[in-house]
């Protein structure tokens, strides 16, 4: 590393030695108060602050009866928000019991398919108490979190928590449902809007920017696509003539958050000043709550190490600082063992722990916005503001959303973004401390390795219940339900939302009622069963 | 030299195949990129009909645990010798010492710098 990288910011922002007084003139009146428009200082008023941020880790394995026993187990150990994922097969649509999913059901996630896994999930958690995060198929959460809570006597208006919800890059970024742009934009807005109806607390719209950027992107090219995402969706509903104010509450943006502590803290910063600007001179969004976006983060996974993983632990321990110096109201830590493996119990348990000490020990969270008023990140601020709406001017003039996911443009970014990331660590850029610095020999790396390195089998009882619960489903009631959805779906301007909760309720799977949904628009119904006959199988 | 770089089953990690695929194509070979959702009869299929001097797979989920026994059984069956490499941060040492007694050619854990991939690779084809 040289003395120029020394002076760029992760995301290659040129940097001065120090700041002063005069590099950021008169802008000053672009920050206003804690609370108040554009939100650059957070969207709480000063005092609010110290309420600090929901306490959560990133779970969810085996089973949902599995995965209730773990949320529980967080529970007890002081986390104050739940936060679940699916497996690979769940987020991708697909049931256990798809040929493809045999070897992962359950192993990176949750793996969820039916109503009743919500009814498992949830066992014995009060759903009206906590708020509950997710990382699952939007509607497919909504509709199930929905039922739930009526089932159980719950007013679905009283849910409080969010959904994961972008139409543009799952194809091409890991959470790919093989379905088109219009299908796919189409169960976005239909589940915002539904939720903005019936579950009006909760966040059915989280732009996650986290998942799209941890292959390699750096600050700015997250937002910018975050942005032109959230900035597409709400083109959509409001083409509906769903009122920007009856959503623009419960937008929120999940956020990565990497090593380049005063970068990563100016990004949210300037992402909340974009957001109030947008919401209110471009949308003419009225209602002061839907200028204020609500930011949440996962500590970067990619920022993470295999070698000597109890680095992994400071890693997570600086970035849940800037997290809270910035403001967030939700953090993730990320596990110390995740180069490796799904969460262990242990390094959950870390995960919680660093968030409670910099919540409780660190006195950060006392004051609102403490960097506020820093030469240096107040400059940051600025210039990445302008770096992000930049890109998104640029990326809008390339062309519409639908035809630069289909003419694999948004690709050709994540993949230079993945090799400009590798690049940088091999050649150095980026300083990684037990890879291209201070390396250790693998012999001498034994810290943990016993956790780290412990593994656990897919969940095949899983699978074998799961074909057994079909075979003994009411196949009259399950066909018609199927058949509604299709119906649903034929008719374009249909919200599907009620109708996944019909199907749902009448024993239809997330990858039925996906395949169902897929050949209404001419795809499909099982997207990879062209794959699984040129195997053979 | 032609390798083939794939990613297993639901495996939706693709870092590591695309910057490994660079990485080669940077030192000279011809890379076929298979991507995501490859089964071990893709594998053989593409390694067969591409003439392949080398197959390699990027793994972030535990899932080549399973695909890997099948995939190199086929390759037997169907009488094609390629050697087979795999790289992925989740590899320890003890996996890569495994996956050696199987008959794999050679792994790059997390630690494995480019250009020793690159000369690992060279090494493997030419046997």
């Amino acid at each position: 590393m040289d003395r120029d990288d020394l002076l760029r910011t992760e995301s290659a922002i040129p940097v001065q030695p120090v700041y002063g007084p005069g590099d950021r003139g008169g802008a000053d009146a672009g920050i206003a108060e804690p609370g108040a428009f554009p939100f650059t200082r957070g969207v709480r008023p000063p005092g609010a602050a110290r309420r600090g941020f929901i306490e959560r880790e990133l779970s969810g394995e085996g089973s949902p009866l599995r995965s209730n026993a773990q949320l529980k187990a967080l529970l007890a150990q002081g986390q104050n928000g739940l936060d679940v994922i699916g497996d690979a097969p769940t987020v991708a649509m697909m049931d256990p019991d798809h040929p493809y999913a045999r070897h992962t059901v359950g192993t990176q996630g949750v793996s969820m398919c039916r109503l009743q896994d919500w009814d498992e999930l949830y066992d014995g958690i009060a759903i009206e108490d906590l708020t509950l995060s997710h990382s699952l198929p939007a509607i497919f959460s909504v509709a199930g979190l929905w039922s739930l809570a009526r089932r159980r006597g719950v007013d679905p208006a009283r849910l409080r928590g969010s959904s994961i919800n972008g139409p543009y890059y799952g194809e091409d970024t890991g959470y790919a449902v093989h379905m088109p742009f219009e299908l796919r934009l189409r169960l976005a807005a239909d589940s915002i809007a539904f939720a903005a109806r019936e579950m009006p607390r909760f966040h059915a719209f989280v732009e996650d920017t986290y998942y799209i950027s941890d292959g390699g992107l750096d600050a700015v090219e997250e937002m910018a696509l975050g942005f032109v995402e959230i900035r597409g969706v709400i083109g959509e509903l409001l083409g509906r003539g769903v009122d920007i104010d009856a959503f623009g509450p419960r937008i929120a943006i999940l956020v990565n958050c990497r090593m380049d502590l005063f970068e990563e803290v100016a990004k949210i910063r300037a992402t909340r000043r974009l957001f109030a600007r947008m919401m209110r001179d471009t949308f003419g969004a009225r209602d002061p709550r839907s200028w204020a976006v609500n930011i949440t983060a996962h500590t970067s996974g990619m920022s993470l190490t295999a070698q000597q993983p109890v680095n992994n632990v400071v890693r997570g321990t600086v970035q849940a600082l800037a997290l809270a110096m910035a403001g967030v109201q939700a953090m993730e830590v990320s596990a110390f063992d995740e180069a490796f493996r799904t969460p262990s119990r242990e390094a959950h348990e870390v995960g919680l722990r660093t968030q409670q000490i910099v919540a409780l020990e660190s006195g950060v969270t006392r004051v609102a916005d403490p960097l506020g008023g820093s030469w240096y990140l107040e400059s940051l601020t600025d210039e990445l503001e302008r770096r992000i709406e930049g890109m998104v001017e640029d990326i809008e003039s390339r062309g519409t959303p639908a035809e630069l996911a289909d003419g694999g443009y948004f690709r050709g970014i994540f993949c230079a973004a993945m090799e400009r990331h590798a690049g940088q660590i091999a050649d150095g850029t980026l300083a990684k401390v037990g890879v291209n610095c201070f390396a250790v020999p693998s012999e001498e790396d034994r810290l943990l390795r016993d956790v780290v390195e412990t593994r656990f089998d897919p969940d095949h009882e899983r699978v074998a219940e799961i074909r057994a619960w079909k075979a003994g489903r009411d196949q009259a009631r399950w066909a018609s339900g199927l058949e509604q959805l299709r119906v649903g779906a034929d008719d374009r301007s249909a919200d599907l939302t009620p109708h996944v909760v019909a199907a749902y309720e009448a024993g239809a799977t997330i990858g039925e009622m996906a395949g169902v949904l897929r050949e209404s628009y001419g795809w499909p119904a099982d997207p990879l069963a062209s794959r699984l006959a040129g195997a053979g199988r | 030299m032609k390798v083939i770089v794939a990613v297993l089953g639901m495996d939706q990690h693709e870092n590591g195949a695309v910057a490994a695929a660079q990485v080669l194509r940077n030192a000279g070979f011809e890379v076929v990129y298979l991507g995501r959702f490859q089964l071990p009869a893709h594998i053989v299929a593409a390694a067969r009909d591409e003439d392949a001097d080398c197959i390699g797979l990027s793994v972030h989920s535990w899932e080549y645990r399973h695909y890997l026994p099948e995939l190199l059984e086929l390759l037997a069956a169907v009488d094609v010798h390629v050697p087979v490499v795999i790289g992925g941060s989740i590899l320890s040492p003890a996996d890569e010492e495994e996956l050696a007694t199987l008959g794999v050619a050679a792994t790059f854990g997390p630690a494995c710098r480019p250009e020793a991939i690159v000369a690992r690779v060279r090494s493997v084809v030419a046997g």
